[in-house]
């Protein structure tokens, strides 16, 4: 089953008065439920843009995205944070958790956000870092956690509304081989346990292998999938 | 918690902004206590005047003002319209006129003809009230208890002369507060001595009075009284309620517009400087504000989420501002209280207005800030370094 699909997608940025970056020209790809799929391609081919668009951050100049069979890309902003908060889970690269927020208080964050009581939103937090292996560091603010730590606790933060997809750009782009192995064999795990769809924009082979998939990218189109 | 982390993010600048709100408000407290103060004496002069008419000859103002007799105000009896004309000596309590702020200390002799006329509501915190008889004999005012140690049993000196205490009044935050009450005779013999030696001989000290309180009869408009009053005799300055309002209430509500005015204007700086701190703090979580739409955050929630912050500077600044306020009015009215002149008064409603204004300070000051992050689109904001 088709969970996420992209059609022709375009995307402009303007620079200057007459001065365009041509993000995204005419990206189409689709991704089919349950899988784990890494997008690649040169710095600037469009691969962040794609998934701002895919995750609901954005919305394209011309083409359509939808999600789980329904169009997103012609919802009001209002419907758009709505499937952010509760359909969608992002993982970014490097700075990522709130410094202010203790680990616990950064993932129930995510499940407030979605409509979640607060004492549910701890609730639904604590276990979703036990499930990535931060239950014992559940009060740790981020400067007081490793950068692997610091990306488990993304990650949980990301699945802590049970999204039907988890998008992640450059998910161990500041990580080191050792912990980026253990981040990605975690996710695969997550992914194979249960049935949790990834989109993984990446430059780390590694990555690439552990994925089902690999779609590649190029000055904004996307060249093979 | 969240709220009180994010601002305290920064801790000098946070300091720095929770200063400017205290400055504020402790200005508006402090001056605000001033006006608080003059407004209650004035509200008592208000009461005090809405139903009677005062009296006084020529250029005098009631306060050491020139003599006039007795019977020229017994006289007025004689209009239809008077129920009760009875005859006052007020000077003021000290010899030397000192620079003192608001009203002066008071001596008021009465004869007492329109006491049970008297609706102004004064109560006795001990002892009793005085009588024709009483000769020798004061009732004193709250404010004047440590100045004069007058206690009541206590004998105390007035100009000079030796008074029993009878009665001390309760606070009415009033004139009465810094008034000594006497029998006209008494305050016949203090005034008499005042008055330069060579006009002494022409005078009867019994027929002295420095004024009138004038009571209408049930039904008569005291301020028609009054204007009958002046017409029938110019030299007569007879004041009633709407006169009183225009010459006394008119120039302290200027009075308290500009006290006011000063601390608005402080409070307006620390205001900025809000705006300042939270457009800052707002710039440097671009990425965060970013991270935060992206986890499905709303823009209203953002908006709470800064409106929370820029409030609880705002709420922080207010209660330190108070709270030093309430220090240095209490330590200045201590210091003053010695010389009976407490020129501070710090009401519930100023207590809770100032800090109620400025959390609502901090939350307005916040608006444009927080509508700015609220309003930033999130791929933008992730992409801020
Ligand atoms: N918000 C933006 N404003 C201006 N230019 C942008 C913006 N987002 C992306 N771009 C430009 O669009 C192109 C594609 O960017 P991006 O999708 O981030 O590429 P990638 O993630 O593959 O490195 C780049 O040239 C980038 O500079
Ligand atoms: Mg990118």
């Amino acid at each position: 089953m088709v969970i996420l699909t992209a059609n022709n997608l375009h995307k402009r940025y303007q620079l200057g008065k007459n001065n365009f970056v041509h993000a995204l020209r005419g990206a189409s790809l689709e991704v089919v439920k349950g899988e784990m799929v890494a997008i690649m391609g040169p710095s600037g081919s469009g691969k962040s843009t794609i998934m701002h668009l895919m995750g609901c951050l954005d919305r394209p100049d011309e083409g359509h995205v939808q999600l789980s069979g329904r169009r997103v890309d012609n919802l009001s902003g209002r419907e758009l944070t709505k499937i952010r908060g509760k359909e969608v889970g992002f993982i970014f690269q490097g700075f990522n958790l709130i410094p202010t927020l203790s680990a616990a208080d950064n993932v129930s964050l995510a499940a407030e956000y979605a409509g979640t009581s607060r004492r549910k939103a701890r609730d639904a937090a604590d276990a979703a870092l036990a499930d990535v292996g931060m239950g014992e560091r559940l009060n740790h603010k981020p400067s007081e956690l490793s950068g692997g730590e610091q990306q488990r606790v993304a990650i949980a933060r990301a699945l802590v509304n049970d999204p039907r997809i988890v998008l992640g750009d450059e998910p161990t782009g500041d990580l080191d081989t050792e912990t980026s192995d253990e981040i990605i064999e975690m996710m695969r795990k997550i992914n194979e346990d249960n049935d949790t769809t990834f989109v993984l924009v990446t430059h780390n082979p590694e990555i690439s292998d552990a994925c089902d998939r690999v779609i590649h990218m190029r000055d904004g189109q996307v060249t093979d999938s | 918690m969240r709220t009180i982390r994010n601002v305290f993010r920064r801790k000098l600048r946070a300091f720095l902004t929770i200063s400017g709100i205290t400055i504020g408000i402790f200005a508006l407290v402090v001056m605000g206590a001033m006006a608080e103060k003059i407004t209650l004496l004035v509200d008592g002069g208000t009461e005090f005047y809405k139903d009677k008419v005062t009296v006084t000859e020529g250029e005098s103002h009631g306060l050491g003002g020139d003599p006039m007799s007795v019977e020229k105000i017994r006289s007025l009896e004689n209009m239809d319209e008077v129920a009760v004309a009875s005859a006052d000596i007020s000077i003021t309590l000290e010899e030397e006129m000192s620079a003192t702020f608001g009203m002066p200390d008071l001596i008021t002799g009465t004869d007492m003809r329109g006491q049970d006329l008297e609706t102004f509501p004064i109560s006795f915190a001990d002892g009793r009230d005085l009588t024709t008889g009483d000769l020798g004999k004061v009732i004193i005012g709250s404010d004047l208890v440590k100045k004069l140690d007058g206690r009541v049993g206590n004998t105390i000196t007035v100009r000079g002369r030796e008074f029993e205490v009878v009665g001390v009044l309760n606070k009415t935050f009033s004139m009465p507060d810094k008034t000594v009450y006497m029998n006209l005779s008494d305050a016949q013999d203090i005034f008499y001595e005042t008055l330069p030696e060579f006009i002494r001989p022409n005078l009867d000290k019994t027929n002295l009075a420095t004024g009138g309180t004038i009571y209408p009869t049930p039904g008569t408009d005291p301020d028609q009284l009054a204007d009958k009053i002046t017409a029938m005799d110019n030299n007569l300055e007879a004041v009633g309620p709407q006169k009183f309002q225009d010459n006394i209430a008119a120039t302290t509500g200027i009075f308290t517009m500009i006290v006011y005015g000063v601390a608005l204007i402080s409070l307006v700086v620390g205001g900025l400087s809000v705006i300042n701190t939270m457009t800052m703090s707002v710039y440097e979580r671009t990425r965060e504000i970013g991270i935060r739409k992206a986890l499905g955050a709303s823009d209203g929630m953002i908006i709470r989420q800064f409106l929370g912050e820029s409030g609880f500077i705002g709420l922080m600044g207010g209660l330190l501002g108070l709270g030093f306020g309430a220090i240095t009015i209490s330590l200045l009215n201590k210091w003053g209280e010695a010389s009976g002149n407490q020129i501070f008064l710090l009401t519930n409603r100023l207590v809770i207005g100032s800090v109620v204004f400025a959390v609502f300070l901090g939350v307005a000051s916040g608006l444009y800030p927080a509508w700015h992050a609220a309003r930033m689109n999130p791929v933008q904001a992730l992409r801020h370094e």
